[in-house]
C-alpha cells in the first residue's frame, strides 16, 4: 500500500531547505573499554556506543552525552548543531573559593560544549524537529541563565521554522551559583514552551537519568508527551532531602521512571533501543492533520 | 578588617537577614486577607485528591474591586503551623491555586497571590502525586491566564514552590523578605554537602529580595519601618494593600492582550538582570 504523503508540521514541510541534510556529525568514539555499572561486564567502547550505551547483558542504560544523544535520535545525516551567541552570566558575582566563571570555563573545556544544552536542527522520520539535549556532564545539567536562554531560543527556532520540539532532559536542578537568576529560568523555559504550544507544534520530552528540581518542575513536565528511559531517577526533591525531612524509609523504586508511570506522571517508559522509532511514530501522528 | 573577619561578618549579616525574614511576627497570608480584603469566601480543595491547607484562597473585595486572592499560609502557632504544613504546599495546593485562577479568569477577576513559603514540600506523597508536574502546570497557567496577576512576597519565597505563585504581571515584596532558589540549608547541602554551612550559603547566594529586585524578578519593594514588619505588621499590611490596589489599577486599565504580551516578553527574559555588587 502506498504511504500517504510525508508529514507536514506547522506551516512548512519536510522539503523545506532548512530540513535539508547537513554534513554527517559523529560524536567522538571513546577509546578503550568501558565497564557496565549494572553488571560489571567490560565492553569495547565503540561497541558500547553502537549499542546506544545500553548494556547488552543486563540492559542498564548508561548516561549519554548530549551530542551523542542528538546523533542517536536524528535521521542519518540530518543533524545540524545550532550555536547561539549567548553572553556569559555571573549574576551574583559568585565565588566560593573558585569563581563561578572559572567553573563554567572548566566545564566548557572538559565537555567541549558551550553550555548544558546541545541544540540542533534535524529530521526524525523526515519530520523537521529542533532537538534540545541536556548534558549531565556540564555542571550536572544545572539550569543556569545561559542554559535557560538556550532552551528558550530552541523554542523560538521551532516556532520560526514550524518544527516540532524534542527535549532530552537530565539535570540535578538549579544552578546554585546563579541563585535567584537560576530560579527565574523555570519561568523563561515555560514561556518558551507556551510559544511552541501556541504555534500548534508538538513537543515531546524524554526524561533520562537523573532529572530533578527546576528542570522537572518546568519544561520537562510541560510536554504534550513525556517519555522516560527505564530505571531513570526522576523527581522534584532529591531522595536524600526527602529522607532527612520525613524520617521515613523511601519505598522501593521510589522516584524511578516505573514509579512515575504507575502514578500517571509519564506516558511511557521506553527502552533506548526503540526510543527513536517511538518518537517518530508520535511526531508523524501529531503532524498528520488529517 | 582582615579577610576572614570580613567573611565572618558577611555571613553573620546574611544569616541575620534570613532569621529576620523568618520572624514569626511578620504578617501572614491570612492576616493580610483579614486586614486588607473584605468579603472573603474561602474555597477549598483541588477537585482531584484533597485540600492542602498550605495554600488558601477565594474571592474577596480589595477596595472596590473583586479579586481572587490565593496565598501560602505558614501558620502562627504550633497547631496552625502543623495544619498549614509551615506553608510548604503539596501538589494539591498548586492544583487548588490553578483551579481558583481559572475560576477568576472565567469571571474576569484579577488574581492576587501572596507568596510565603520556605519551599514546596519535599516528601514521599508529594512526589507520588507529581510535585514537579503540579508546579510546572502552575507556571503554564500563570503565563496563559487572561486576567491581570499581582504577586507579593511576604516573608519567604523559596524555590519553584514560590515561583509557582509568583509568575505575575507585577511582583511586590516586603523589604525584609527573602526570595531564593532554595532555602540556605538546602543550598548548603548541595554546594558544600553540609546543611550546617547555611550562613556561608546565605552569604554567597544573597537571598534578600533586593537581589531579586536587581535581577528583575521583583518590581517593587514595600518599605518596612525599623526594626521590621514583625513590629509593625498592620502598618506593613496597609502599605501592601495600597501598592496592590495601585498596580491593579494600572493593569486593569490596559487591554488584556497587551498585559499578556508584556507578561510573555518579561518572562522570556527572566533572570537577565545582574545583582548590585555585594
Ligand atoms: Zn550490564
Amino acid at each position: 500500500m502506498d504511504r500517504p504523503n510525508l508529514p507536514v508540521i506547522g506551516r512548512r514541510n519536510a522539503a523545506h531547505p532548512l530540513a535539508a541534510p547537513g554534513p554527517k556529525l559523529r560524536p567522538v568514539a571513546p577509546a578503550g573499554t568501558v565497564e557496565c555499572r549494572g553488571c560489571g561486564r567490560r565492553f569495547v567502547a565503540a561497541r558500547f556506543e553502537k549499542h546506544l550505551r545500553v548494556c547488552p547483558d543486563c540492559g542498564r542504560h548508561a548516561v549519554v552525552p548530549a551530542l551523542n544523544r542528538a546523533v542517536q535520535l536524528a535521521d542519518s545525516a540530518t543533524l545540524k548543531v545550532v550555536r547561539f551567541e549567548i553572553g556569559d552570566r555571573d549574576p551574583l558575582g559568585f565565588d566560593d573559593g573558585v569563581p563561578y566563571p572559572s567553573r563554567v570555563a572548566e566545564a566548557r573545556q572538559r565537555t567541549k560544549l558551550q553550555e548544558t544544552f546541545v541544540v540542533a536542527r534535524a529530521a526524525m522520520g523526515t519530520v523537521p524537529v529542533v532537538l534540545a539535549c541536556m548534558d549531565f556532564g556540564f555542571l550536572g545539567g544545572s539550569l543556569g541563565s545561559a542554559a535557560g536562554e538556550q532552551f528558550a531560543r530552541a523554542c523560538d527556532l521551532a516556532v520560526a521554522e514550524g518544527r516540532a520540539l524534542v527535549a532530552v532532559c537530565t539535570s540535578g536542578g538549579a544552578r546554585m551559583q546563579e541563585g535567584i537568576a537560576s530560579l527565574a529560568q523555570m519561568a523563561r523555559c515555560s514561556a518558551g514552551v507556551v510559544a511552541v504550544a501556541r504555534a500548534g507544534l508538538p513537543y515531546i520530552s524524554i526524561l533520562t537519568d537523573p532529572c530533578f528540581g527546576g528542570v522537572t518542575a518546568s519544561f520537562a513536565a510541560q510536554a504534550d508527551v513525556i517519555l522516560a528511559e527505564p530505571h531513570a531517577r526522576i523527581g522534584f526533591a532529591g531522595g536524600r532531602v526527602i529522607e532527612q525531612a520525613s524520617h521515613d524509609r523511601l519505598p522501593d523504586g521510589f522516584q524511578t521512571s516505573e514509579f512515575l508511570l504507575a502514578h500517571g506522571m509519564v506516558d511511557a517508559v521506553v527502552d533506548r533501543g526503540v526510543l527513536r522509532e517511538t518518537i517518530v511514530r508520535l511526531l508523524i501522528g501529531f503532524s498528520a492533520r488529517s | 578588617m582582615n579577610v576572614s573577619t570580613d567573611t565572618a561578618e558577611r555571613e553573620r549579616i546574611a544569616i541575620e537577614a534570613v532569621e529576620l525574614a523568618r520572624n514569626p511576627g511578620r504578617p501572614r497570608t491570612l492576616q493580610v486577607i483579614a486586614e486588607a480584603f473584605t468579603e472573603w469566601t474561602e474555597l477549598r480543595g483541588d477537585r482531584l485528591f484533597g485540600d492542602d491547607r498550605a495554600v488558601v484562597g477565594g474571592p474577596a473585595l480589595l477596595g472596590s474591586r473583586w479579586v481572587m486572592v490565593i496565598g501560602q499560609e505558614k501558620g502562627t502557632d504550633a497547631l496552625s503551623r502543623a495544619v498549614h504544613n509551615f506553608g510548604m504546599p503539596h501538589p494539591e495546593g498548586y492544583r487548588k491555586a490553578q483551579r481558583l485562577m481559572r475560576t477568576a479568569e472565567k469571571f474576569g477577576m484579577p488574581v492576587v497571590c501572596l507568596v510565603d513559603t520556605p519551599a514546596a514540600h519535599a516528601g514521599i506523597g508529594a512526589e507520588e502525586r507529581g510535585q514537579a508536574w503540579a508546579i510546572a502546570q502552575s507556571l503554564i497557567t500563570m503565563l496563559e491566564l487572561r486576567v491581570p496577576v499581582v504577586s507579593a512576597v511576604l516573608s519567604e519565597g523559596g524555590s519553584g514552590g514560590a515561583l509557582a505563585l509568583a509568575l505575575a504581571d507585577r511582583v511586590l515584596a516586603l523589604e525584609n523578605a527573602v526570595y531564593t532558589v532554595a532555602p540556605p540549608e538546602t543550598c548548603a547541602a548541595i554546594l558544600y554537602r553540609d546543611a550546617g554551612q547555611r550562613a556561608r550559603a546565605a552569604a554567597a547566594l544573597r537571598p534578600g529580595v533586593a537581589t531579586a529586585y536587581d535581577i528583575g524578578l521583583v518590581d517593587e519593594l514595600i518599605p518596612e519601618p525599623m526594626p521590621g514588619a514583625h513590629a509593625h505588621a498592620s502598618l506593613c499590611v496597609a502599605a501592601l494593600r495600597g501598592a496592590l490596589i495601585r498596580h491593579l489599577d494600572e493593569l486593569c486599565a490596559k487591554d488584556i492582550d497587551v498585559v499578556l504580551e508584556e507578561r510573555t516578553r518579561r518572562y522570556r527574559r527572566a533572570g537577565d538582570g545582574v545583582a548590585a555588587p555585594a
